[in-house]
């Protein structure tokens, strides 16, 4: 089959991005998303200020609410590509889109466009809140660090997105993938902190260090550099198995 | 009767119906095993702190599997077919033939029921003979009182989840929220250090049946008292929501 031409490709992003516009439960996720933020990031605050004051920094208590946040945009991931298959979606996508290796991964970029800003916003809402709450109580940042904080907290909540696109498209149903991801990310993954050295480079381990403020007391394994690194990598391998799969099989 | 016969055939011929079972019988022998593991040394030597939850811990964060068994039940009927088949709703089917909708809802909740303690006793028997097998005669004993309330603490997970769901009729929804919600970082967790009515939550007071927290707060039967009035008044609204919602809607 001859390989569609670079405004083809255009196109195809332009349909994806539609598609992943018009679903409804991407919107009612990402303000339940943000909502929940704003409540935990309320939470969060209101145990810190209970704390001893000015010795937590601002950006620890607002990216504490990183843990559950993620599980929102597990959900979004999942839903962009399980909600091809409910229903007969896919099989008029690929009526128009007959190739399929450019149709997933095409997806995944589209994805990748709605969520990253979408990450930082809420992510850098959960700090700011924290920041109007404690500003006096707490250690006060530099603003480049804040920055660089919530660039790595949208690339690995991006990372986590797509790496949920991807088993979403290899379960193809909603229940399955999302009782897998959630289970490793909120129960396997904190289950195996007794083994740190296999377990820093686990897809969210590596993935964390990407806005984990370093912490003396602590010794940070891996730079941010490398958890990027190491967290990108997943996330490819698993695209890449899911669109080898995607070409493979029936849809 | 056998409108419950009916459910638990309609149970146990559900797609996703083996996750749940795979999960619940092995989720909470290996969190065990892996706790056991991690203080395994600390035990030896007499030092544990926390003796009198191992085993136990794997029951308390493992109950996912009857999680989804709950939430599949409800989820499952309202999922509708591909348009290619009529986009139809099992739900609509069922409720043709079982014309009462409180024994429709009675006869799933039975059958959610009986297989979640099904479930809890295997889950049990996995959990007891991975526990010996990593810790050897270091295994602490393990009580019939406190099992008791491992297997009602499964049984009203089971049902919150089912309640839940009839009033979501979706499952993403409670999946995600009571998945996040058993497991080291749970909501509940974060909301008892904000408020102490946190810890009559459903979940923390359910623990309180068969595991000794540091700081305990409830006796283990008024604990499984509160996470059964969870569990009636939720099914209540669930039940009043069932009866009056337009099912097509």
């Amino acid at each position: 089959m001859s390989f569609p031409s670079s405004k083809k490709i255009t196109r195809i992003l332009g349909a994806e991005l539609d598609k992943l516009v018009t679903l409804p439960s991407i919107w009612i996720t990402l303000t339940g998303t943000f909502i929940l933020n704003l409540l935990l990031a309320a939470s969060f605050t209101s145990v810190g200020l209970q704390g001893t004051a000015g010795t937590q920094s601002i950006l620890s208590i607002g990216l504490a609410s990183m843990r559950y946040l993620q599980a929102g945009f597990i959900i979004l991931g999942i839903l962009a590509t399980c909600s091809e298959y409910n229903g007969g979606q896919i099989r008029t996508t690929l009526t128009t889109i007959p190739w399929r290796g450019i149709q997933l991964s095409t997806k995944h970029f589209a994805l990748a466009i709605i969520i990253i800003p979408a990450a930082f916003i809420i992510a850098a809402s959960g700090v700011l809140y924290t920041f109007t709450m404690m500003k006096d109580t707490a250690v006060v940042i530099e603003i480049d660090t804040m920055i660089k904080t919530l660039l790595g907290a949208t690339g690995y909540l991006t990372c986590t997105t797509l790496l949920s696109a991807a088993i979403g498209a290899l379960f193809r149903r909603t229940t399955p993938a999302l009782v897998v991801l959630l289970g490793y990310y909120f129960v396997v993954s904190p289950l195996t902190r007794d083994f740190p050295t296999i377990r820093k480079y686990f897809p969210d381990t590596a993935g964390s260090y990407m806005y984990m403020p370093p912490s003396p007391n602590e010794i940070n394994v891996l730079t941010p550099m490398q958890g990027t690194g190491i967290s990108m990598l997943w996330t490819l391998i698993f695209i890449t198995v899911a669109i080898v799969l995607f070409r493979k099989r029936d849809a | 009767m056998r409108a419950f016969n009916a459910e638990l055939s309609k149970l146990f011929s559900l797609p996703g119906i083996w996750l749940a079972f795979l999960i619940g019988a092995f989720a909470p022998a290996v969190i065990a095993a892996l706790d056991s593991i991690a203080q395994k040394e600390e035990i030896i030597a007499g030092l544990s702190t926390r003796l009198s939850e191992v085993g136990y811990i794997g029951l308390g964060l493992g109950v996912q599997g009857v999680i989804i068994l709950g939430v599949l039940a409800v989820s499952s009927e309202y999922l509708a077919e591909s348009s290619e088949s009529g986009g139809g709703q099992q739900i609509t089917t069922s409720l043709t033939v079982v014309s009462s909708r409180i024994h429709f809802l009675l006869a799933k909740a039975g059958a959610v029921t009986v297989i979640s303690i099904l479930l809890s006793v295997v889950a049990i028997m996995t959990t007891v003979s991975a526990t010996h097998l990593v810790l050897g005669e270091y295994t602490p004993a393990f009580e019939w009182p406190k099992l008791l309330g491992a297997v009602c603490y499964w049984a009203f997970t089971a049902l919150l989840a089912f309640g839940i769901t009839v009033l979501t009729k979706h499952g993403m929804i409670p999946l995600a929220v009571l998945i996040i919600n058993t497991s080291f970082v749970s909501f509940s967790f974060l909301l008892s250090k904000v408020t102490k009515l946190a810890l009559y939550l459903p979940d923390r007071a359910g623990f309180e049946m068969f595991m000794f927290l540091s700081n305990r707060f409830l006796t283990p039967f008024k604990g499984g008292l509160v996470m059964f009035a969870w569990v009636v008044v939720l099914f209540i609204a669930a039940a009043i929501v069932f009866h009056r919602r337009d099912v097509a809607s």
